[in-house]
């Protein structure tokens, strides 16, 4: 006898119970039943980076007010969509960013460019400084009362150039040819912070955010120095190749640092071995003008004197993402906003513009599944990042002809200068030691 | 500020340095842990946001995994053995996910020893066959000369075209009829396009595409009297091969021609696709069998498989493409292995010769028809080498009265084969040859309309390119083979200049690593230069000679002025040419002082008339 079974559906399992319900899906994951997968994949794969290209519209809106450059910005620190920027021309403007509205105008606030701004720790106030010799402390609750006349005005001896706050006490830090601290209720400094043999003007100041009493300043004399309060001396000193215009410290590691540098590079600093810093982030044609971290620590923004804002992962050196517009003229002051999400820039043209951090997000409701879909996506471009087809296209960005061309020269000197050395170093006796890493060529001493 | 600096040094320390010695130092192996992991965020809050640990993976991976010790990045390789380690925990859990599948194969099983499954007959079959399963036995009785069928990816839908041009394509289980034309003139085959809603006939002078309801939407005069039709349905492309001898490729998406390529080897009429690389094989008059890619020119493979005209060529789905069977006029069947083509597997010659057509199922079963039979022959045996020419052991048999017996076709996801002949088409069933369960996103026999649009326009979305198109599938997404090209070329001080990347090398060197440079006439210097002192000077000598001779020669400056480093065609030709009078020369004076080289005797002395010699 021969056993016979003969293959059939059964159609009640494939087939909707009821008229309207949906068609039973049937898996089967052998692989022979999947012909092609990769190749199949891989084309999702190429659709997914050309979409995030193609929706790739990170403009959001422009923030007009001011008459000259934006010096620079501060966003309040318990608020999403609180803005200050301060300009050349002395006036300050508080931005309701939902609204694209200010919420306060402060038009002559200084006289001559503000150049130091920073919210009090409760939100309330607004410490400014400027080229005038003053700090003044407004309110910053929008009544147009309390905005005509500053709450207190503390004159100084020399010109400012950056104000910070103190995280929790009422202290402020100022920078001219000296760091200061001040008392909110005293009308002169409390202390002078300066390193013993400094006779340079400080260009920014600010406090760490962890250990609040510690504060690091750079200035004109290529230098990154430390100070903390409580001894009241500046404990540690690094003098660099070229100056940096400003200096940022990460949200979620205490001990980070990041500098902008004159040279067009960025360098973040673990401030225990500032012997070297630990990344250096090349991508900037010109001097890096301002940075600004990410509140989650894993991103930052830069702007520079190149007119483009370029947005960097942490410890990631190369191929920011770059945002660049017509109109947008030389980058003075960047800031992320507190959810994230957005990057603001402010530049000589006198507007403060608002970028999407992620260049292809969608702004608005995003159903769950266009949210699995983006994410889908989002996997399979990081798993296809090796395929050469979509990491061209994942990587291209159109540049501005000018950055363009002035990164093909830069390419070429550095080249030259590349090859200049390894002939020297094949032909001299130069050649018989280690070539110095580039970490290592940046600091030139290292004082304490 | 130290205080700063302590805190951050007990909390994660961030160099590598700080690392080891923490490791080094470590007291409990859960502190040991968790100061390894370099990211402090991650570690506050990793133990809120984690699976259970009863869900997380726990299975220790396989040993036999790829190893990349060979790579030298490190962070590529942690990506390359991370990605491997998901792979092998994925396949894993596809092995657990086999227990969900809702249908099992049929099959024929002895119970004894003397039992035979190619006893049993159709009446056998239908007695014990479910209902719904014994549907799958019908006769169709049609006129129009030999039928040929095609059913659609799904296997809801036949095809069929007769030789005077008879075409239909129906719903064969509920019957409903799309599209029934009478074209008045040769069909020779006839195919569905992505699902049923197009099919292509190839009918006496063109090929024609009609849509379900047998309206014709495109005549492709590109591709002349075509005999067979293949679809590509993951590259949507149409291929066609006719009398001419040409193989070729349309787009069916786009409407654009791809590719046409010659196979100078006459009229073909036997083709076939391997569905897993999509790669065309094609039989010869010659009995060649070629395999085409539209990306090669010239075939991929190219096999003289029987003496005489190919009748029919199937590929094995079951075991991802490797198996491939021909079969010759002469009546033989042969089954190779497509990975080593040195010789057949398994050959031997079918009862009754005539043409032999045949097909195999998504289970591997092969089923061959001649003169009057379908013959099934099931897996192990048809693929384990056997020298002697005998049939392997038969599975099931079927008697067919008309002949010939034209097209075979087993239907997807059924126990049911499909045989086309002079009387019309027959259907009988064949337990075990149908695979079982589908997969709703590839092919699904029970979906509505809304789900075939869906399906339509995610296929399109997911089309690849015809570029991609190669023997090895799995090419996609492999890492790139070692280059050959290697830079070391020059060296210093004795040693080989390694680590000089090929963009950066000058360009004579360029041109060496990459094959390119024409060294003919540095050898031709370098010829005269011997080992000691005296040599030397002679050959310097003999050098400066020559070159004061040559000087005067048009073709010599000509050769001169041209760079060595600068490939010219027109160059490399004056300079083969000269070499070749230098060789005639060469020759005749060897000839003439009486020693003419000894020939090395070739197969074809025998013919050559033996001078007398004095």
């Amino acid at each position: 006898m021969v056993k016979i079974s003969v293959l059939q559906h059964d159609p009640s399992m494939h087939l909707p119970m009821r008229p309207g319900d949906p068609t039973p899906m049937s898996r089967n994951l052998n692989p022979l039943m999947h012909p092609f997968a990769r190749a199949r994949e891989r084309t999702r794969a190429l659709n997914a980076a050309k979409m995030d290209r193609m929706f790739a519209k990170p403009f959001v809106a422009s923030l007009e007010g001011h008459v000259d450059a934006v010096e620079v910005l501060c966003r309040k620190p318990d608020s999403l969509t609180t803005v200050a920027s301060g300009s050349w021309d002395g006036g300050i403007i508080l931005h309701d960013l939902v609204t694209r509205k200010p919420i306060a105008k402060l038009p002559q606030a200084h006289k001559g460019k503000v150049s130091g701004l920073c919210f009090s720790p409760d939100g309330e106030r607004v410490l400014s400084c400027g080229v005038d010799r003053n700090v003044k402390l407004w309110s910053a609750s929008g009544d147009s009362s309390s905005t005509e006349t500053p709450l207190n005005v503390f004159p100084g001896k020399a010109v400012f150039n950056s104000v910070d706050h103190h995280r929790t006490d009422p202290l402020f830090a100022t920078a001219s040819n000296t760091v200061q601290i001040w008392d909110e209720t005293k009308s002169a400094p409390i202390s002078n912070l300066t390193f013993p043999t400094s006779t340079e003007t400080i260009t920014s100041v600010r406090f760490n955010m962890s250990e609040s009493s510690v504060l690091a300043s750079i200035g004109s004399d290529r230098t990154f120095t430390l100070y903390d309060i409580r001894t009241g001396k500046a404990e540690r000193r690094v003098v660099m190749q070229m100056q940096s215009n400003s200096l940022a410290w990460s949200p979620t590691f205490p001990t980070t640092i990041l500098l902008a540098s004159e040279d067009h590079n960025l360098y973040t600093f673990d401030i225990r071995h500032l012997d070297a810093p630990t990344q250096i982030y090349k991508a900037h044609v010109a001097a890096v003008m301002s940075c600004d971290w990410s509140p989650t620590g894993l991103e930052f923004v830069s702007g520079g004197w190149d007119r483009t804002v370029r947005i960097w992962q942490e410890g990631k050196g190369r191929q920011p993402e770059v945002y660049h517009t017509k109109r947008m003229q030389r980058v003075t002051s960047t800031v992320f906003s507190a959810d994230a999400r957005f990057v603001l820039s402010g530049s000589d043209d006198g507007n403060v513009r608002i970028w999407k951090a992620k260049a292809s997000d969608k702004l608005g409701v995003v159903t769950a599944r266009e949210r699995a879909a983006m994410e889908y996506r989002e996997s399979l471009k990081d798993r296809w990042r090796v395929d050469s087809e979509v990491d061209r296209v994942a990587r291209t960005r159109h540049l501005p002809k000018a950055v363009h061309q002035t990164n093909k020269l830069k390419n070429t000197m550095l080249e030259a200068r590349r090859v200049k050395e390894e002939r020297r170093r094949k032909h001299t006796r130069a050649g018989e030691n280690k070539p110095k890493p580039e970490r290592k060529k940046l600091v030139i001493a290292e004082q304490t | 500020m130290d205080l700063l600096i302590a805190k951050a040094d007990a909390i994660q320390p961030l160099s590598k340095k700080r690392k080891s010695s923490h490791s080094t130092s470590g007291r409990s192996a859960g502190k040991a842990r968790a100061a390894s992991n370099s990211d402090f965020t991650l570690n506050t809050v990793v133990k809120h946001t984690s699976i259970p640990k009863s869900l997380q993976d726990s299975a220790p991976l396989p040993e036999n995994g790829p190893s990349y010790k060979h790579i030298a990045n490190k962070k590529l390789r942690t990506q390359l053995n991370r990605q491997s380690a998901q792979t092998a925990r994925s396949q894993a859990l596809v092995e657990d996910a086999e227990m969900l599948l809702l249908d099992e194969a049929g099959g024929l099983q002895v119970e004894n020893d003397m039992d035979r499954t190619w006893r049993v007959g159709q009446t056998d079959i239908l007695q014990s066959a479910g209902q719904e399963a014994a549907k799958g036995r019908r006769e169709y009785k049609l006129d129009g000369g030999p039928y040929r069928s095609r059913y659609s990816r799904n296997g809801r839908h036949l095809a069929i075209a007769g030789r005077t041009g008879h075409v239909s394509t129906f719903d064969w289980q509920t019957g409903t009829v799309h599209a029934e034309l009478q074209l008045q003139e040769t069909c020779r085959d006839i195919t569905f396009l992505q699902d049923h809603s197009f099919f292509a006939v190839a009918q006496k002078k063109y090929a024609f595409i009609y849509d379900r309801d047998g309206v014709e939407v495109h005549c492709l005069k590109g591709h002349i009297e075509p005999t067979r039709l293949e679809f590509l349905p993951y590259h949507w492309l149409l291929a066609t091969v006719g009398n001419p001898g040409y193989l070729k490729y349309q787009d069916t998406s786009t409407g654009q021609l791809l590719v046409e390529h010659r196979t100078k080897m006459g009229a073909c009429s036997t083709m076939t696709q391997n569905l897993h690389n999509a790669v065309i094989h094609l039989g010869h008059q010659n009995g060649c069998v070629t395999l085409w890619t539209p990306n090669l020119p010239h075939p991929a493979v190219q096999l003289l498989a029987h003496v005489g005209p190919v009748v029919s060529v199937a590929v094995d789905p079951s075991e991802g493409g490797r198996y491939m069977a021909t079969s010759g006029r002469d009546g033989t069947v042969k089954v190779w292995d497509c990975r080593n083509w040195k010789g057949a597997v398994r050959d031997w010659t079918v009862r009754g010769g005539g043409d032999p057509e045949l097909e195999w199922s998504a289970r591997g079963y092969l089923a061959v028809a001649s003169s009057g039979t379908v013959n099934i022959y099931n897996t192990p045996s048809i693929h384990t080498p056997f020298h002697v020419k005998t049939a392997p052991p038969l599975y099931m048999t079927h008697p067919i009265p008309h002949r010939p017996l034209t097209s075979v076709r087993f239907a997807p996801f059924q126990d049911i084969l499909t045989v086309g002949h002079s009387n019309g088409l027959s259907s009988v069933i064949v337990p075990g040859s149908g695979e079982p369960n589908f997969d709703s996103r590839e092919a699904d026999p029970f979906e509505n309309t809304k789900a075939r649009r869906e399906r339509e326009v995610k296929a399109l979305l997911d089309k690849i390119q015809p570029d991609l198109i190669t023997l090895d599938p799995d090419m996609v997404g492999n890492l790139a083979p070692v280059s050959k090209l290697t830079t070391e070329v020059t060296t210093v001080n004795g040693k080989p200049r390694t680590d000089i990347p090929f963009a950066r090398l000058p360009r004579i060197d360029r041109l060496r690593v990459s094959g390119k440079m024409d060294d003919t006439e540095e050898n031709n210097e370098e010829e005269g230069e011997g080992g000691d002192e005296e040599s030397k000077k002679h050959a310097k000598e003999e050098r400066e000679k020559r070159k004061m001779r040559g000087k005067g020669k048009s073709m010599k400056r000509y050769l001169r002025k041209q760079r060595k480093n600068v490939i010219d065609p027109a160059a490399i030709a004056i300079r083969a040419k000269l070499e070749r009078q230098k060789e005639e020369k060469r020759k005749a004076a060897a000839a003439s002082a009486g020693n003419a080289e000894e020939k090395k005797p070739s197969a074809l002395d025998r013919f050559t008339r033996t001078k007398q010699k004095h």
